[in-house]
């Protein structure tokens, strides 16, 4: 059953930067004028990592058919790849009249016997919640039977935002998963990552970082993580939320109950990743542990602006205008910054309150409505390139300056120091990019 | 056909009824379609089509919660859908189509457009994803805006043609069988028509309402044509909905338009109707080159088995053209049922997901299909040809085309090519 308290307790979660502002803004999406995606798809995001947990989807085609495998999660698991895979139950006419629960069962006893997975979550949809199967119950006693945690995960499209939905997939995993099992050793220094989504590998631009300053990665919700390791994570000592203000009330709750304290960072961009780095260690307050992150900070930052100095003669002094949403709006702000760029203006169409404060702090311009102010502000400025979503390449072509799809699903990481110098070579690869110059040219028949 | 007993899909090939009704949406000019049910089934389609056409992608949604539907019979949500859209765009038209849950709910979305005929024109459909296909979702929008925006008229035009293409013909395959109609003296008007909407052109992309395409007057008066021409099982009844309507109407049907016997068909029914008794210089020299590649193919394709997944309608029409060049089908399989024999294509045809295409790979050379078939064929060492929904590996797919003598000499020799350029 979709749980109604919980849901207004999150969407009225007082660590929410939504939350100041009138109570409907975040919460019900308006017919006709939205535009993000439901509840199931932000606890897709946040669970589907888990390599070696099968991720069952309750539904008809929609939901599952139109989005698997189209995610860039890496992960190093060896097993089978269940990120990849779209299980369904595929609801059809005769399970809305009759119920799916049967259904639902065969296909988690199927999935137990067949593909020998740590855990199955059990994804509840639109339909099925109308429909009203008694998720809980079947899962409960697959459980049960084959001692594997089947988890169902109650956030139909229909109850909210995509942010929601991740919210609601924390919860299950602090309801159901963290603290299910005893580590053998408990380390001093381990930390749980939480809400690194491994996108791209952008975890993997730090991790090694920090095992070798000595910190431990105990779990990750999710990013190339592991049932086993979430199950231990009461035993971790911080939890760090990674550029994901949406589990923050899951971190609160494992203060609560774990003592576990947390901190919030983000590893965009040479100073942030610093910034984030020396957090972790300053959270701890071991004095090695603090200068031993302080060398290795010093080192990859040398190390980096010897990487960036081809793309630096390039892109130094140059001027761009950023148009993107959420925590994006100052996260690759800042990181064009690190690399010598100046960002004129910067999108706060789609950001929330503390994103909105966080921008202000790198970017003198914040545009309210992007597609209007844009075109202005390149004239003004002398912009030289222009990184957004696809509906502005037109602007950027009438302009004649350059143009990176900042919302494409990307192929490479941005993440951290190494990532960094993936951004400063995109960039530059679009700034010498003739295209921009030659494109928009005017037809030999046009007046 | 035999069905891969299984309690559940793995890696599902069926696309979404909605998503269907979606892009045939997208083929009529200054269109909002607007899904009628939570926000993440729109939001999950744009997404899916914009990777696909690399392209922006208009998409409004009623955005349906859990307290509205409850309360609402979904006249609420829809008119202030509405509402909401035309304070920032002015749409000819809105495609209001249902989902899944709407359709659990039962909502009354014929009486909801009816309470906003004055403000906005609307065509609306149901098109659950619990049944149906992608395919059943672009046909019932054709019917729906055959039924409610077609004028029945008194005289019929010998010289308009309208066109019902399928759901998987691509944008260019549209234009192509527009200028084969041209070229014959006729004017056509494709139902929906994606060959201006969705081709991958460069224009003032904002993307909030479809771009191009059929404009609503133009549906209006497809009564006046004195054809109508039907590519596909899938949108036949659709022709028969249009002739039934307007009786001076004729009706052409092709299952293909793929290979050389299907052209011949395509050509020989155009010639009768219009009274010509050659189709032009250029369509006679492209059915010869279309002959030659046969002949240079046959050899890499009679030695190649090929395994094909597409929605019914394409894949009835890229196993034929494959077949009669000496390409052998080791096996089809489909995410729904066609109206095909399709045994006469294959021996093994099955209704499956991709972990029954996994397993029957092995068997095969190449495979036909879309995105999703790449990692099994890298995997298993297989040439891929993509073809199919969803493509987010190639660029420029709106613009390939498999049809008529052009087409489908260009598809044997990309199928040989691949072929035989993995094997060296
Ligand atoms: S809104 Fe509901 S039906 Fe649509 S994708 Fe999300 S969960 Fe599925």
């Amino acid at each position: 059953m979709v749980n109604k308290k919980l849901i207004h307790e999150l969407l009225h979660e007082n660590n929410c930067s939504h939350s100041d502002k009138k109570k409907s803004s975040c919460d019900k999406p308006k017919p006709g004028a939205t535009s993000g995606g439901c509840a199931f798809e932000g606890a897709q995001i946040a669970l589907f990592p888990y390599a070696d947990a099968v991720h069952l989807v309750h539904a008809p085609a929609t939901c599952i058919g139109a989005s698997w495998e189209t995610r860039e999660t890496p992960t190093s698991f060896k097993g089978f790849n269940n990120t990849k895979t779209g299980y369904c139950t595929q609801v059809v006419a005769n399970d809305i009249i009759f119920g799916g629960t049967q259904k639902l069962e065969d296909a988690i006893a199927y999935l137990l016997e067949h593909k020998d997975p740590q855990a199955v979550f059990v994804y509840e949809t639109c339909v099925t919640a109308m429909i009203g199967d008694d998720m809980d119950n079947v899962c409960a006693r697959m459980q049960k039977r084959s001692g594997v945690p089947v988890v169902p995960v109650h956030a139909p499209g229909f109850v909210g935002s995509k942010n929601l939905g991740s919210r609601l997939a924390g919860e299950t995993v602090l309801e159901y998963l963290i603290g299910t099992k005893e580590p053998e050793q408990i380390h001093p220094y381990g930390i749980n990552l939480i809400g690194e989504y491994n996108v791209t590998g952008d975890m993997w631009q730090y991790t090694p970082l920090l095992e070798e300053i000595g910190i431990k990665v105990v779990s990750t919700l999710a990013g190339d993580g592991r049932i086993e390791n979430i199950r231990q994570a009461h035993r971790a000592k911080l939890n760090v939320i990674v550029c994901a203000k949406s589990l923050e009330s899951l971190t609160r709750k494992m203060q609560e109950r774990y003592g576990i304290p947390y901190i919030s960072i983000s590893f965009y961009g040479m100073r942030d990743t610093t910034n984030a780095i020396m957090s972790i260690v300053n959270a701890f307050g071991d004095e090695k542990l603090i200068a031993k992150a302080k060398e290795v900070t010093a080192r990859e930052e040398k190390l980096l602006q010897k990487r960036l100095q081809p793309y630096r003669k390039v892109l130094q002094g140059k001027k761009a205008i950023l148009n993107t949403g959420g925590n994006k709006s100052w996260s690759i702000a800042s990181a064009l910054q690190d690399i010598g760029m100046e960002v004129v203006a910067t999108s706060i169409r789609k950001a929330t309150l503390e994103d909105i404060e966080i921008a202000k702090q790198y970017v003198p311009v914040l545009m309210k409505v992007p597609a209007n102010e844009q075109a202005k502000l390149i004239d003004e400025h002398g912009v030289d390139i222009l990184l957004a979503g696809g509906r502005s390449l037109y602007t950027a072509i009438k302009k004649k300056i350059a143009f990176v799809d900042v919302n494409q699903e990307k192929e490479i990481s941005y993440g951290a120091y190494e990532g960094l110098v993936n951004l400063a070579k995109d960039v530059c690869d679009a700034v010498n990019n003739k295209v921009f110059q030659t494109v928009g040219k005017d037809a030999p028949w046009s007046e | 056909m035999e069905r891969i007993e299984k309690p559940l899909t793995l890696n599902p090939i069926k696309l979404s009824q909605p998503m269907g009704a979606m892009l045939a949406f997208l083929g009529v000019k200054n269109c909002m379609p607007l899904m009628h049910g939570a926000q993440g089934c729109a939001s999950f389609s744009k997404v899916f089509f914009t990777r696909h056409f690399c392209d922006p992608i208009a998409v409004q949604t009623t955005a349906v919660n859990d307290i509205t539907a409850v309360i609402d019979g979904g006249e609420r949500s829809i008119s202030e859908a509405i509402e909401n859209i035309t304070k920032k765009v002015t749409p000819d038209l809105v495609g209001l189509f249902t989902t899944g849950m709407t359709e659990t709910k039962g909502d009354d979305i014929k009486g909801a457009t009816y309470l906003l005929r004055d403000k906005q024109k609307i065509a609306y459909v149901h098109t659950p994803d619990f049944e149906g296909s992608f395919e059943s979702g672009w046909a019932a929008v054709q019917q729906a805006l055959i039924k409610q925006l077609v004028h029945q008229s008194k005289y019929s035009d010998k010289s308009k043609v309208a066109l019902l293409p399928n759901v998987s013909m691509t944008p260019y395959e549209v234009e192509c069988v527009k200028n084969a109609l041209a070229q014959l003296g006729l004017e056509c008007f494709a139902l929906p028509d994606l060959s201006t909407s969705l081709d991958g052109h460069l224009g003032l992309k904002q993307g909030a309402l479809s771009s191009d395409g059929i404009s609503t007057q133009e549906i209006e008066k497809l009564g006046e044509c004195g054809l109508v021409l039907t590519v596909g099982a899938s949108v036949k009844s659709g022709g028969e909905l249009l002739r039934k309507k307007c009786t001076k109407m004729q009706h052409l049907h092709f299952d293909s338009l793929s290979g050389l016997e299907a052209s011949d068909l395509f050509y020989k029914q155009l010639l009768d109707y219009t009274g010509h008794k050659k189709p032009p210089r250029s369509v006679i020299h492209w059915r010869k080159r279309l002959q030659d590649a046969m002949l240079d193919t046959h050899f890499v394709l009679g030695s190649t088995k090929l395994a094909l997944s597409l929605e019914p309608d394409q894949s009835y029409a890229l196993a034929g053209a494959l077949q009669e060049a000496g390409g052998n089908i080791e096996t089809i399989v489909l995410g729904q049922k066609g109206e095909y024999d399709f045994d006469a294509l294959s021996k093994n045809v099955r209704i499956g997901d991709f972990e029954d295409i996994e397993a029957l790979l092995p068997k095969a050379d190449a495979f036909i299909g879309n995105y999703h078939g790449h990692r099994l064929c890298k995997n298993a060492g297989k040439v891929h040809i993509l073809r199919g929904f969803p493509n987010y590996e190639e660029v420029g797919n709106q613009l390939k085309s498999d049809i008529l003598y052009e087409g489908s000499a260009r598809l044997l020799f990309e199928v040989a090519n691949s072929v035989k350029l993995a094997a060296h």
